[in-house]
C-alpha cells in the first residue's frame, strides 16, 4: 500500500469536474481562481524550486498575458483560440527579451533586474491609455463563444445546461490541466534534470561545460510563457484587466504561494495557491489585518516549516512509514 | 380542535414567509481600508454604518434589518473586482454601495452589471463611471464628478483677478480628467485666462519640490491643483517652505478636497491658510441646514470625535439612497430598486439631492470656500463655505 | 488629451537651475541617509532588508508619537528624532538577536522573505496603533524659515539636511576606517569566517550592524517628517527608491550609496523638465540600465 502509487492529480482532476455540481456559484469562483494561480505557481516554480533562480518580477508575464488575450478579444474581436496561445507566446517573447539580460546576472542582481523589468512593464500598463486602457485598465472581457458546447450538449446532454462561468471554469481545468502535464514533463526530462543540476551548483554545471545561461534562459522563457498563459485565463475570469496584475505585489503573493506549497515538490505550489487564497478569504470576513496574518504564517513558515506545506507532508510520511516498518 | 388545527396550519405556513421578512438585506461595501485611501475609505464606511445602525433601531426597511459587509479594496482595480465577487457569491449580498477610486468604480461596475445587482458609487469622481458606453441599468452615483469639480473650480478662478494659471495634477485618470474640465471651461468663460504651465507628477509621489520650482519658474498668477489625502499635505509642505504660496498670493485652489478638516486639522499650523479648497462636508458649515446640524451631531458622538471627519457623510449618503429606493420599491429585488432610484430625491444632510434619470448621476456638489483662522478651532476652516450648486455643470 | 502650454518660449535661467539642483540635492541626502542603513546591513550581511523602509516608517510615527507627548518646545523635535531613531534601533536589535539570527546558515531567498514578513507585520502593527489618518510635525523652531540665494527660496531644513548627509558619510568614512569597531565591521563585510575563526563575536557584529542600520532607517523617517505626511504605504514608496541608489552606486559600497543618492536625486530633478509625464519610469528605467550595463554599480566590487 504505497501512498506514491495513488494517481493524486487525477483523482483531484477529477473531483475539480464535480465543483460546479456542489450547487453554490462560489465554489466554481474560488475553485477557477485556485486553477489560475496553481498555474502561475509552478510555473515560477520552474525558476525558483527547479532552476533557483529567484524572481521578483514574475508578475510581469501574467500581466501580459492578460493584457494580450484582453486587447485582442474586447479590441479586436479575435477568438479565444488565437488569444490564449497568444498571450503565451507574446509573455515568452518579452521573457526572451528581459530574461536575455537577467540571466547574466546572479541572486540577488538577478532578482533585482527582474523586479525593474516587472515595474517598467507595470508602469507602461498604467500610462498608455489608448492600449491598455491606463490606470483604469480595461473592464469587461467578453467570455470566450461557449455556444459550440450547447451544440455538442444536444448529442452529449451533460454537457448543457452549464452557466457561462461554470463553462469558462471547466474550459480552465481543462486548459490548466494540459499546461501542468506539459511542465511535468519539462521538469522529468533531461533538460529538467540539467536545470536541477544548476541549481545545485552552477559553477560545477559550466565546469563540466554545460551552457548555463542557456539553459537558465530557457527556463525563464518557459516560465514567462506559461505565466502568459494564466495571465490570459485570469483577464477572463477577473471580468477584467489591470495595470496591478505586473506589480511588485503580484509577484511578492506568487512567490509567497510557491513558498508556502513547497518549492521542492511539483505540486507543491498549486498546493500552496488552494491553500493561500482559501485562507485569505477566510480571514478577511474577520479582520481587515490581513497582511499581519499573512506576515506571521510566513514567518512560521519560514522557521518551522521551511519545505512548505509539501516538505511537511513529505516528513510525515517519512515518519509514519519509518514507524510502520519498525513494528 | 379545527381552530387550533388551522391556528397552527396558518402559524406553519407562515413561518417561513416571517423568516424571509426577517432576513436581513445585505448590503456590501468594498471600500479602501489600508494605505494612503484608506484615510477616506475609513470613514465613508463608518459613515455608512452609522446610516445602517440608526435605521435598524427604527426597525430597518420594509420590516428587515440591513447588513453592511465591509470589504478593503486596497483601492486598487483588481481587488475591488475580487472582493465585489466574493461578497455577491459567497456573502450573497443585494446590493453593493461603495468604491473610493476612479479605477475601482468602473471596475466594479461592470460586475454590477453582469451580476444584475444594484450598485451605488458614493466617492468616485470619474466621468467614465456614468459616460454613455458604460452605463447601465444597475449603477448609481452619489458622488461629483470631475466635470463638475472642474468647473466649480473654474467658475471661482475667473473671479479671481488673474490671467495667467498654471495646474499641478497626478498623471492619471482623475488628474487629467478634473484638469481638462478646468481648463477648457475657464478657456469658455474667461477666454483671457492663458494656461501658463502644467504639472503632472506621478502619482504618489513624495518629492515635490523640482515640480514646484519649475512651475515657478513660469511666474504664474494663479495655481489649480488636485493633489489630494495625504499628498497633499506632503505637496503644501514642500510649497509653503519654498515661498510658493506667498508668490501667487495665495491664488490657489486645492481641488481633491484639500479644504476638508481632516487635511487642515492634520497639518495644523503649517496649513497654508488663506488658499481655496473643497470638501465634501464641514462639521463648521454654519448657514446648513437643521437636518446637517443634526447630522454633525450625531457623527461627531459616533466617531468620538469633536471634529467628525469629512468623508461620512459620503457613505451616509450612499446608504440614505439605498434605504429610500427600496422603501419606493417596496421590494429588495435589484431590478425594482433601480428603477425606483431613478428620478428619487432624498433630502440628505448635504441637501436635496436627485439622481438624474438621463446618466443615474445625483447632483452632489461640494463646499469651497476660501481658508482663514479663526481662534474657535484649532486648525484653519474654509470661510465663508458655499455649497456649489453643481446643476449647470452637468452637461 | 489637455493642449499643453509649449516650453520653447522658456528659457531656464540661472536661479531656477540653481533652484533644481538644490532640490535634487535635499532629495539626495534624505535618501542617502536612509540608503545608508541599507547599504551597510547588505554589505555586512549580505542581505538586502526589505522591511528597511518600515523602519523608515515606524521612525516618523515615533517622531511624530514623542512630539505629542512632549508638546511643541524648541528641543522637542530634535529630543523625538532622536528617541524615534534608538527606539527603531532597539526593535531591530530585538527582531535580529531573537529571529533574524536564525536564518543566517539558510537560503537566500528565505532571509528575503522574512524580511518581507517583517514589512507585512509592522505595516499593519503601525497601521493599529496610530490608525489611517495622515499625521504631520512642522519643522523645529529655528529652522523654519528660508534664504533666498541667486534668485531662489532655499528654506532653512533644506539646507540642514544639505549639510547632514556629507556629514554623516563622512562620520561614518571615519568610524569605519580609524576604530576598531569599524575595521572589524570592513573585515566582516570581505570575509565573515575567517573573522568567526579569529574569535571575534561575528554575532554581536552583526547584530551591531544592523542595529545601526535601522538607526539610521529611523532617524531618516523622523527628520523626514516636516517635509512629508506620515501615512500608511510611506514604507514601500521609499524602500524602492533605496534599492535604486544602492544599486546605481554599488551594494556594499558606502560612498557608492552617496554618489547615487545624488545621481538620482539630479535625475528626478532634471528628468521632470526633459522628459514630463514620465517620471513614473525614471527609477526603474535607472535601476534596469545600471544592472544590464554595469551590475556592480558605479563604485562597487564585480562580485560574482
Amino acid at each position: 500500500m504505497s501512498l506514491r502509487r495513488i494517481p493524486w492529480a487525477a483523482l483531484v482532476f477529477v473531483a475539480a469536474l464535480f465543483v460546479p455540481a456542489l450547487g453554490t456559484r462560489y465554489y466554481t469562483f474560488l475553485a477557477n481562481d485556485v486553477l489560475i494561480w496553481a498555474l502561475f505557481a509552478t510555473s515560477l516554480n520552474l525558476l525558483v524550486g527547479y532552476t533557483g533562480l529567484v524572481s521578483f518580477g514574475h508578475a510581469a508575464y501574467f500581466g501580459i498575458g492578460a493584457y494580450t488575450t484582453g486587447i485582442l478579444m474586447k479590441k479586436a474581436g479575435v477568438s479565444f483560440l488565437l488569444a490564449f496561445p497568444a498571450a503565451g507566446l507574446l509573455a515568452a517573447l518579452f521573457a526572451l527579451v528581459f530574461g536575455f539580460f537577467c540571466v547574466r546576472l546572479t541572486r540577488i542582481y538577478f532578482a533585482m533586474l527582474t523586479l525593474a523589468f516587472a515595474q517598467i512593464v507595470w508602469a507602461v500598463c498604467f500610462k498608455w491609455n489608448e492600449v491598455t486602457g491606463g490606470e483604469q485598465g480595461m473592464p469587461e472581457i467578453p467570455y470566450p463563444d461557449f455556444g459550440w458546447i450547447d451544440r455538442v450538449a444536444a448529442f452529449v446532454p451533460v454537457l448543457g445546461g452549464y452557466r457561462t462561468a461554470e463553462q469558462f471554469y471547466f474550459l480552465t481545468l481543462v486548459l490548466v490541466a494540459v499546461c501542468l502535464l506539459i511542465l511535468r514533463r519539462i521538469v522529468g526530462s533531461p533538460f529538467g534534470r540539467m536545470l536541477a543540476t544548476i541549481r545545485e551548483n552552477p559553477e560545477r554545471a559550466e565546469f563540466i561545460g554545460v551552457n548555463v545561461r542557456r539553459y537558465e534562459l530557457a527556463a525563464f522563457v518557459l516560465a514567462g510563457a506559461f505565466a502568459g498563459l494564466a495571465g490570459g485565463l485570469f483577464g477572463i475570469f477577473n471580468r477584467g484587466v489591470f495595470p496591478d496584475f505586473a506589480y511588485w505585489t503580484k509577484s511578492s503573493e506568487v512567490l509567497i504561494m510557491t513558498l508556502l506549497g513547497g518549492m521542492g515538490a511539483f505540486f507543491g505550489p498549486a498546493l500552496g495557491a488552494a491553500v493561500l487564497i482559501w485562507l485569505n478569504q477566510q480571514i478577511v470576513s474577520y479582520t481587515e489585518y490581513w497582511p499581519l496574518v499573512l506576515g506571521t504564517i510566513l514567518v512560521v513558515l519560514l522557521f518551522v516549516f521551511p519545505g512548505g506545506i509539501a516538505g511537511a507532508l513529505a516528513l510525515l510520511l517519512r515518519r509514519s512509514r519509518r514507524g510502520v516498518a519498525r513494528a | 380542535m379545527t381552530r387550533l388545527l388551522t391556528l397552527l396550519v396558518a402559524a406553519l405556513l407562515a413561518l417561513p414567509a416571517a423568516a424571509e421578512a426577517q432576513k436581513p438585506i445585505k448590503v456590501g461595501m468594498p471600500i479602501p481600508l489600508s494605505g494612503p485611501a484608506a484615510l477616506f475609505g475609513e470613514p465613508a464606511s463608518k459613515g455608512a454604518q452609522m446610516y445602517v445602525d440608526e435605521l435598524n433601531a427604527k426597525g430597518g426597511v420594509l420590516g428587515r434589518k440591513i447588513e453592511l459587509i465591509i470589504r478593503d479594496s486596497k483601492a486598487d482595480a483588481n481587488e475591488a473586482v475580487r472582493v465585489s465577487r466574493e461578497l455577491i457569491l459567497k456573502e450573497n449580498v443585494d446590493f453593493l454601495v461603495g468604491t473610493l477610486t476612479s479605477a475601482e468604480g468602473p471596475a466594479v461596475s461592470v460586475v454590477a452589471k453582469e451580476n444584475k445587482i444594484v450598485f451605488i458609487a458614493p466617492i468616485p469622481k470619474t466621468d467614465q463611471l456614468t459616460a454613455a458606453d458604460k452605463l447601465h441599468p444597475y449603477v448609481f452615483r452619489v458622488a461629483a464628478t470631475t466635470t463638475i469639480e472642474g468647473r466649480s473650480a473654474a467658475e471661482i478662478v475667473s473671479k479671481w483677478p488673474v490671467t495667467k494659471v498654471a495646474t499641478i495634477a497626478f498623471d492619471y485618470a482623475y488628474g487629467q480628467d478634473v484638469t481638462k474640465a478646468f481648463v477648457d471651461y475657464i478657456k469658455k468663460i474667461k477666454p483671457s485666462v492663458e494656461i501658463v504651465d502644467q504639472q503632472w507628477p506621478k502619482l504618489g509621489e513624495q518629492d515635490y519640490n523640482p515640480f514646484i520650482n519649475a512651475m515657478m519658474a513660469k511666474k504664474p498668477e494663479a495655481i489649480v491643483s488636485s493633489i489630494w489625502g495625504g499628498f497633499f499635505v506632503t505637496f503644501s509642505k514642500q510649497a509653503k517652505a519654498l515661498g510658493m504660496f506667498d508668490a501667487i498670493k495665495f491664488n490657489f485652489i486645492g481641488l481633491g478636497e484639500a479644504g476638508s478638516p481632516e487635511t487642515t486639522k492634520s497639518m495644523g499650523a503649517d496649513y497654508p491658510v488663506g488658499i481655496w479648497g473643497n470638501s465634501y462636508d464641514a462639521f463648521y458649515w454654519d448657514e446648513s441646514s437643521p437636518a446637517h446640524r443634526d447630522y454633525t451631531a450625531r457623527i461627531s458622538k459616533y466617531l468620538k470625535d469633536e471634529y467628525p471627519s469629512s468623508w461620512a457623510i459620503q457613505g451616509y449618503i450612499g446608504m440614505q439612497f439605498l434605504a429610500e429606493a427600496i422603501k419606493k420599491a417596496n421590494s429588495a429585488d435589484s431590478e425594482k430598486v433601480s428603477k425606483a432610484l431613478l428620478g428619487l430625491t432624498v433630502d440628505t444632510p448635504a441637501g436635496k439631492l436627485t439622481i438624474r434619470e438621463k446618466d443615474h448621476q445625483a447632483n452632489r456638489g461640494q463646499l469651497y470656500g476660501k481658508t482663514l483662522k479663526e481662534a474657535k478651532y484649532p486648525f484653519a476652516i474654509m470661510k465663508p463655505v458655499t455649497y456649489v450648486d453643481p446643476t449647470k455643470f452637468m452637461d | 488629451m489637455t493642449a499643453r502650454p509649449s516650453p520653447h518660449h522658456f528659457v531656464p535661467d540661472l536661479s531656477f537651475v540653481f533652484a533644481q539642483s538644490l532640490s535634487g540635492l535635499t532629495a539626495a541626502m534624505f535618501l542617502f541617509l536612509i540608503a545608508s542603513g541599507l547599504s551597510l546591513i547588505f554589505g555586512v550581511l549580505r542581505v538586502l532588508n526589505f522591511a528597511h523602509g518600515t523602519f523608515y516608517m515606524l521612525g516618523a510615527y515615533a517622531a511624530y508619537q514623542i512630539v505629542q507627548w512632549l508638546g511643541t518646545g524648541p528641543v522637542s523635535f530634535w529630543l523625538s528624532a532622536l528617541g524615534a531613531a534608538l527606539g527603531v534601533a532597539l526593535l531591530g536589535g530585538i527582531v535580529e538577536r531573537l529571529l533574524f539570527q536564525r536564518l543566517y546558515g539558510k537560503e537566500e531567498l528565505y532571509q528575503l522573505l522574512f524580511t518581507y514578513a517583517l514589512v507585512l507585520i509592522l505595516g499593519d502593527a503601525a497601521k493599529l496603533i496610530w490608525g489611517t489618518q495622515q499625521k504631520s510635525l512642522s519643522r523645529p523652531p529655528g529652522l523654519s524659515g528660508a534664504v533666498t540665494m541667486l534668485g531662489a527660496t532655499i528654506p532653512y531644513y533644506n539646507l540642514f539636511i544639505i549639510l547632514l548627509g556629507p556629514a554623516i558619510a563622512l562620520g561614518f568614512w571615519f568610524a569605519l576606517q580609524r576604530t576598531r569597531a569599524g575595521r572589524l565591521i570592513r573585515a566582516a563585510a570581505l570575509d565573515r569566517e575567517t573573522l568567526g575563526a579569529l574569535g571575534v563575536n561575528v554575532n554581536a557584529l552583526y547584530t551591531g550592524v544592523f542595529v545601526l542600520g535601522s538607526f539610521l532607517g529611523g532617524l531618516g523617517g523622523a527628520l523626514i517628517t516636516p517635509m512629508r505626511a506620515i501615512v500608511p504605504g510611506m514604507d514601500t514608496d521609499v524602500i524602492v527608491e533605496a534599492f535604486v541608489v544602492v544599486v546605481i552606486g554599488g551594494l556594499g559600497s558606502f560612498w557608492g550609496t552617496f554618489l547615487g543618492a545624488l545621481i538620482y536625486g539630479q535625475v528626478l530633478s532634471f528628468g521632470i523638465l526633459f522628459f514630463p509625464r514620465f517620471s513614473i519610469f525614471s527609477i526603474f528605467a535607472l535601476m534596469a540600465a545600471v544592472l544590464i550595463v554595469r551590475p556592480w554599480g558605479l563604485l562597487g566590487r564585480p562580485l560574482r
